[in-house]
Protein backbone atom coordinates (compact mmCIF):
# COMPACT_ATOMS: atom_id res chain seq x y z
CA UNK A 1 0.00 0.00 0.00
CA UNK A 2 2.89 2.35 0.78
CA UNK A 3 4.48 1.89 -2.63
CA UNK A 4 1.09 2.42 -4.30
CA UNK A 5 0.62 5.64 -2.32
CA UNK A 6 4.08 6.86 -3.23
CA UNK A 7 3.67 6.01 -6.90
CA UNK A 8 0.30 7.72 -7.16
CA UNK A 9 1.48 10.77 -5.23
CA UNK A 10 4.48 11.13 -7.51
CA UNK A 11 2.28 10.94 -10.60
CA UNK A 12 0.00 13.69 -9.23
CA UNK A 13 2.96 15.85 -8.20
CA UNK A 14 4.41 15.52 -11.70
CA UNK A 15 1.06 16.15 -13.43
CA UNK A 16 0.49 19.36 -11.47
CA UNK A 17 3.89 20.64 -12.56
CA UNK A 18 2.79 20.86 -16.20
CA UNK A 19 0.13 23.62 -15.94
CA UNK A 20 2.09 25.30 -13.14
CA UNK A 21 5.17 25.69 -15.33
CA UNK A 22 3.01 26.84 -18.22
CA UNK A 23 1.35 29.48 -16.06
CA UNK A 24 4.68 30.61 -14.61
CA UNK A 25 6.01 31.09 -18.13
CA UNK A 26 2.90 33.09 -19.02
CA UNK A 27 3.40 35.32 -15.93
CA UNK A 28 7.21 35.50 -16.15
CA UNK A 29 7.37 39.24 -16.85
CA UNK A 30 4.64 40.20 -14.41
CA UNK A 31 6.05 38.55 -11.30
CA UNK A 32 8.82 39.66 -9.05
CA UNK A 33 10.48 36.27 -8.55
CA UNK A 34 13.03 37.33 -5.92
CA UNK A 35 11.36 39.95 -3.72
CA UNK A 36 7.68 40.49 -2.87
CA UNK A 37 7.45 44.16 -3.77
CA UNK A 38 9.97 45.73 -6.12
CA UNK A 39 12.28 48.00 -4.11
CA UNK A 40 11.24 50.87 -6.37
CA UNK A 41 7.68 50.60 -5.01
CA UNK A 42 8.67 50.54 -1.34
CA UNK A 43 9.32 53.61 0.75
CA UNK A 44 10.67 53.95 4.27
CA UNK A 45 9.01 56.11 6.92
CA UNK A 46 11.93 58.57 6.82
CA UNK A 47 11.75 58.93 3.04
CA UNK A 48 7.98 59.33 3.00
CA UNK A 49 8.16 61.94 5.78
CA UNK A 50 10.76 63.87 3.83
CA UNK A 51 8.23 64.30 1.01
CA UNK A 52 6.16 66.47 3.36
CA UNK A 53 3.10 68.02 1.77
CA UNK A 54 3.75 66.39 -1.59
CA UNK A 55 2.75 63.00 -0.18
CA UNK A 56 -0.75 61.68 0.40
CA UNK A 57 -0.92 59.01 3.09
CA UNK A 58 -3.43 56.24 2.51
CA UNK A 59 -4.52 53.99 5.37
CA UNK A 60 -5.47 50.58 3.97
CA UNK A 61 -6.48 49.08 7.31
CA UNK A 62 -10.00 48.36 8.54
CA UNK A 63 -12.26 51.28 9.55
CA UNK A 64 -11.99 50.56 13.28
CA UNK A 65 -8.19 50.53 13.20
CA UNK A 66 -8.19 53.81 11.31
CA UNK A 67 -10.63 55.29 13.83
CA UNK A 68 -8.35 54.24 16.70
CA UNK A 69 -5.32 56.03 15.31
CA UNK A 70 -3.68 56.85 12.00
CA UNK A 71 -0.94 58.87 10.37
CA UNK A 72 -1.94 62.56 10.62
CA UNK A 73 -3.75 63.60 7.46
CA UNK A 74 -4.05 60.02 6.17
CA UNK A 75 -7.07 59.09 4.07
CA UNK A 76 -8.91 55.87 4.72
CA UNK A 77 -9.06 53.61 1.65
CA UNK A 78 -9.51 49.90 2.18
CA UNK A 79 -10.68 47.11 -0.09
CA UNK A 80 -13.84 46.40 1.90
CA UNK A 81 -15.32 49.82 1.13
CA UNK A 82 -13.30 50.60 -1.98
CA UNK A 83 -16.15 52.10 -3.98
CA UNK A 84 -17.35 54.28 -1.09
CA UNK A 85 -13.91 55.55 -0.13
CA UNK A 86 -12.24 56.03 -3.50
CA UNK A 87 -13.99 59.34 -4.39
CA UNK A 88 -12.82 60.89 -1.13
CA UNK A 89 -9.25 59.86 -1.94
CA UNK A 90 -9.43 61.10 -5.53
CA UNK A 91 -10.71 64.47 -4.30
CA UNK A 92 -7.53 64.89 -2.25
CA UNK A 93 -5.21 63.50 -4.93
CA UNK A 94 -3.40 65.53 -7.56
CA UNK A 95 -0.99 64.26 -10.25
CA UNK A 96 2.14 65.76 -8.70
CA UNK A 97 1.53 64.07 -5.35
CA UNK A 98 3.12 60.82 -4.23
CA UNK A 99 0.82 58.24 -2.66
CA UNK A 100 2.07 56.31 0.38
CA UNK A 101 -0.10 53.33 1.30
CA UNK A 102 0.25 51.55 4.62
CA UNK A 103 -1.42 48.76 6.58
CA UNK A 104 -0.81 47.40 10.05
CA UNK A 105 2.62 45.82 9.69
CA UNK A 106 5.17 44.41 7.30
CA UNK A 107 3.25 41.13 7.27
CA UNK A 108 -0.11 42.54 6.19
CA UNK A 109 -1.33 42.39 2.66
CA UNK A 110 -3.81 45.24 2.47
CA UNK A 111 -1.33 47.99 1.51
CA UNK A 112 0.03 45.97 -1.41
CA UNK A 113 -3.49 45.26 -2.65
CA UNK A 114 -4.66 48.85 -2.35
CA UNK A 115 -1.47 50.13 -4.02
CA UNK A 116 -1.94 47.62 -6.82
CA UNK A 117 -5.55 48.67 -7.36
CA UNK A 118 -4.61 52.34 -7.37
CA UNK A 119 -2.03 51.63 -10.07
CA UNK A 120 -4.16 49.22 -12.12
CA UNK A 121 -7.69 50.54 -11.71
CA UNK A 122 -7.21 54.24 -10.96
CA UNK A 123 -4.17 54.38 -13.30
CA UNK A 124 -2.12 56.33 -10.76
CA UNK A 125 1.63 56.61 -10.87
CA UNK A 126 3.91 57.28 -7.91
CA UNK A 127 2.14 54.87 -5.60
CA UNK A 128 4.36 53.46 -2.85
CA UNK A 129 3.94 50.94 -0.05
CA UNK A 130 5.24 51.97 3.36
CA UNK A 131 7.91 49.54 4.51
CA UNK A 132 6.92 48.10 7.90
CA UNK A 133 3.46 49.71 7.80
CA UNK A 134 1.81 51.33 10.79
CA UNK A 135 4.18 49.50 13.19
CA UNK A 136 7.17 51.18 11.57
CA UNK A 137 5.45 54.56 11.78
CA UNK A 138 4.75 54.09 15.50
CA UNK A 139 8.37 53.05 16.12
CA UNK A 140 9.72 56.22 14.52
CA UNK A 141 7.38 58.29 16.64
CA UNK A 142 8.77 56.83 19.88
CA UNK B 1 -28.39 -2.44 2.05
CA UNK B 2 -26.18 -0.99 4.76
CA UNK B 3 -23.07 -1.36 2.58
CA UNK B 4 -24.80 0.25 -0.38
CA UNK B 5 -25.71 3.22 1.81
CA UNK B 6 -22.19 3.42 3.17
CA UNK B 7 -20.75 3.37 -0.33
CA UNK B 8 -23.16 6.08 -1.39
CA UNK B 9 -22.23 8.23 1.64
CA UNK B 10 -18.53 7.68 0.89
CA UNK B 11 -19.04 8.79 -2.71
CA UNK B 12 -20.94 11.90 -1.62
CA UNK B 13 -18.19 12.81 0.85
CA UNK B 14 -15.64 12.25 -1.92
CA UNK B 15 -17.47 14.67 -4.19
CA UNK B 16 -17.86 17.32 -1.49
CA UNK B 17 -14.20 17.22 -0.45
CA UNK B 18 -13.02 17.10 -4.07
CA UNK B 19 -15.33 19.99 -4.98
CA UNK B 20 -13.97 22.14 -2.15
CA UNK B 21 -10.37 21.56 -3.19
CA UNK B 22 -11.04 22.08 -6.89
CA UNK B 23 -12.89 25.32 -6.12
CA UNK B 24 -10.15 26.52 -3.77
CA UNK B 25 -7.43 25.54 -6.24
CA UNK B 26 -9.17 27.23 -9.17
CA UNK B 27 -9.61 30.50 -7.24
CA UNK B 28 -5.91 30.56 -6.41
CA UNK B 29 -4.79 29.46 -9.86
CA UNK B 30 -6.73 32.42 -11.29
CA UNK B 31 -4.74 34.85 -9.17
CA UNK B 32 -1.34 33.33 -8.31
CA UNK B 33 0.15 36.70 -7.36
CA UNK B 34 -2.39 37.26 -4.64
CA UNK B 35 -1.78 33.73 -3.39
CA UNK B 36 1.97 34.41 -3.40
CA UNK B 37 1.33 37.40 -1.15
CA UNK B 38 -0.84 35.25 1.12
CA UNK B 39 1.93 32.65 1.43
CA UNK B 40 4.44 35.41 2.09
CA UNK B 41 2.29 36.74 4.93
CA UNK B 42 2.96 33.59 6.92
CA UNK B 43 6.65 34.57 7.05
CA UNK B 44 7.73 30.94 6.95
CA UNK B 45 9.23 30.72 3.48
CA UNK B 46 11.38 33.16 1.54
CA UNK B 47 9.46 34.98 -1.20
CA UNK B 48 11.43 33.23 -3.95
CA UNK B 49 10.11 29.85 -2.80
CA UNK B 50 6.64 31.10 -1.83
CA UNK B 51 5.96 32.63 -5.23
CA UNK B 52 6.91 29.39 -6.99
CA UNK B 53 4.67 27.42 -4.65
CA UNK B 54 1.86 29.87 -5.41
CA UNK B 55 1.99 28.76 -9.03
CA UNK B 56 2.23 25.08 -8.15
CA UNK B 57 0.01 24.32 -5.13
CA UNK B 58 -3.33 25.38 -6.70
CA UNK B 59 -2.78 22.95 -9.58
CA UNK B 60 -1.80 20.20 -7.18
CA UNK B 61 -5.06 20.78 -5.28
CA UNK B 62 -7.05 20.70 -8.53
CA UNK B 63 -5.41 17.49 -9.76
CA UNK B 64 -5.87 15.77 -6.40
CA UNK B 65 -9.53 16.87 -6.35
CA UNK B 66 -10.03 15.46 -9.84
CA UNK B 67 -8.32 12.22 -8.73
CA UNK B 68 -10.91 11.89 -5.96
CA UNK B 69 -13.81 12.39 -8.34
CA UNK B 70 -12.40 10.15 -11.08
CA UNK B 71 -11.24 7.52 -8.57
CA UNK B 72 -7.94 7.32 -10.39
CA UNK B 73 -4.77 7.83 -8.30
CA UNK B 74 -7.23 8.03 -5.40
CA UNK B 75 -4.87 7.04 -2.61
CA UNK B 76 -2.21 9.49 -3.76
CA UNK B 77 -4.78 12.29 -4.09
CA UNK B 78 -6.29 11.84 -0.64
CA UNK B 79 -2.85 11.54 0.98
CA UNK B 80 -1.49 14.68 -0.68
CA UNK B 81 -4.59 16.67 0.26
CA UNK B 82 -4.38 15.45 3.86
CA UNK B 83 -0.70 16.41 4.00
CA UNK B 84 -1.38 19.86 2.48
CA UNK B 85 -4.22 20.51 4.91
CA UNK B 86 -2.08 19.44 7.88
CA UNK B 87 0.76 21.72 6.80
CA UNK B 88 -1.67 24.60 6.41
CA UNK B 89 -3.20 24.04 9.86
CA UNK B 90 0.27 24.06 11.46
CA UNK B 91 1.29 27.17 9.49
CA UNK B 92 -1.91 29.00 10.43
CA UNK B 93 -1.51 28.19 14.12
CA UNK B 94 2.17 29.19 14.02
CA UNK B 95 1.24 32.50 12.39
CA UNK B 96 -1.44 33.15 14.98
CA UNK B 97 0.95 32.38 17.83
CA UNK B 98 3.48 34.82 16.35
CA UNK B 99 0.72 37.44 16.18
CA UNK B 100 0.86 37.86 12.41
CA UNK B 101 -1.99 39.76 10.76
CA UNK B 102 -2.63 37.30 7.94
CA UNK B 103 -5.18 36.48 5.30
CA UNK B 104 -5.19 32.71 4.84
CA UNK B 105 -5.55 32.65 1.10
CA UNK B 106 -7.19 29.23 1.18
CA UNK B 107 -10.02 30.37 -1.05
CA UNK B 108 -8.25 33.20 -2.79
CA UNK B 109 -9.89 36.58 -2.38
CA UNK B 110 -13.16 34.98 -1.24
CA UNK B 111 -11.74 34.08 2.17
CA UNK B 112 -9.95 37.30 3.01
CA UNK B 113 -12.49 38.35 5.62
CA UNK B 114 -12.82 35.01 7.34
CA UNK B 115 -11.80 34.82 10.96
CA UNK B 116 -8.96 32.62 12.12
CA UNK B 117 -11.45 30.35 13.91
CA UNK B 118 -13.50 29.89 10.75
CA UNK B 119 -10.36 28.98 8.78
CA UNK B 120 -9.22 26.54 11.40
CA UNK B 121 -12.66 24.94 11.77
CA UNK B 122 -12.98 24.37 8.02
CA UNK B 123 -9.46 22.97 7.76
CA UNK B 124 -9.94 20.62 10.69
CA UNK B 125 -13.21 19.47 9.18
CA UNK B 126 -11.52 18.85 5.83
CA UNK B 127 -8.65 17.00 7.47
CA UNK B 128 -11.11 14.84 9.38
CA UNK B 129 -12.99 14.04 6.16
CA UNK B 130 -9.75 13.21 4.31
CA UNK B 131 -8.54 10.92 7.08
CA UNK B 132 -11.93 9.21 7.07
CA UNK B 133 -11.75 8.70 3.30
CA UNK B 134 -8.24 7.31 3.65
CA UNK B 135 -9.41 4.88 6.31
CA UNK B 136 -12.44 3.73 4.32
CA UNK B 137 -10.24 3.24 1.25
CA UNK B 138 -7.64 1.15 3.09
CA UNK B 139 -10.37 -0.91 4.81
CA UNK B 140 -11.97 -1.60 1.46
CA UNK B 141 -8.65 -2.66 -0.07
CA UNK B 142 -7.99 -4.95 2.89
CA UNK B 143 -11.47 -6.53 2.51
CA UNK B 144 -10.98 -6.96 -1.24
CA UNK B 145 -7.58 -8.60 -0.81
CA UNK B 146 -9.05 -11.39 1.36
Amino acid sequence: MKSLLLRQALVLVALALVPAIGQAIYYRDRVSWQTPIPASELVTVAQARSWGESAIWVDARQDEEFARDHVPGAILLNEDRWNDLLPQFLAAWSPEKKVVVYCSAQSCNAAREVAKRLRDEAQLKNVFVLEGGWEAWIKTKQ
Amino acid sequence: MFFVRMKFAWRILDLIVAGIFIYAGALKALDPLRFANDIDNYKILPWAIGVRLAFYLPWLEIFCGVALIARRLYLGGVSILAALTSVFIIAAIAAKVRGLDITCGCFGHASKNWSFTAHLALDLLLLGALLFLLRVFSNQRRTCSF
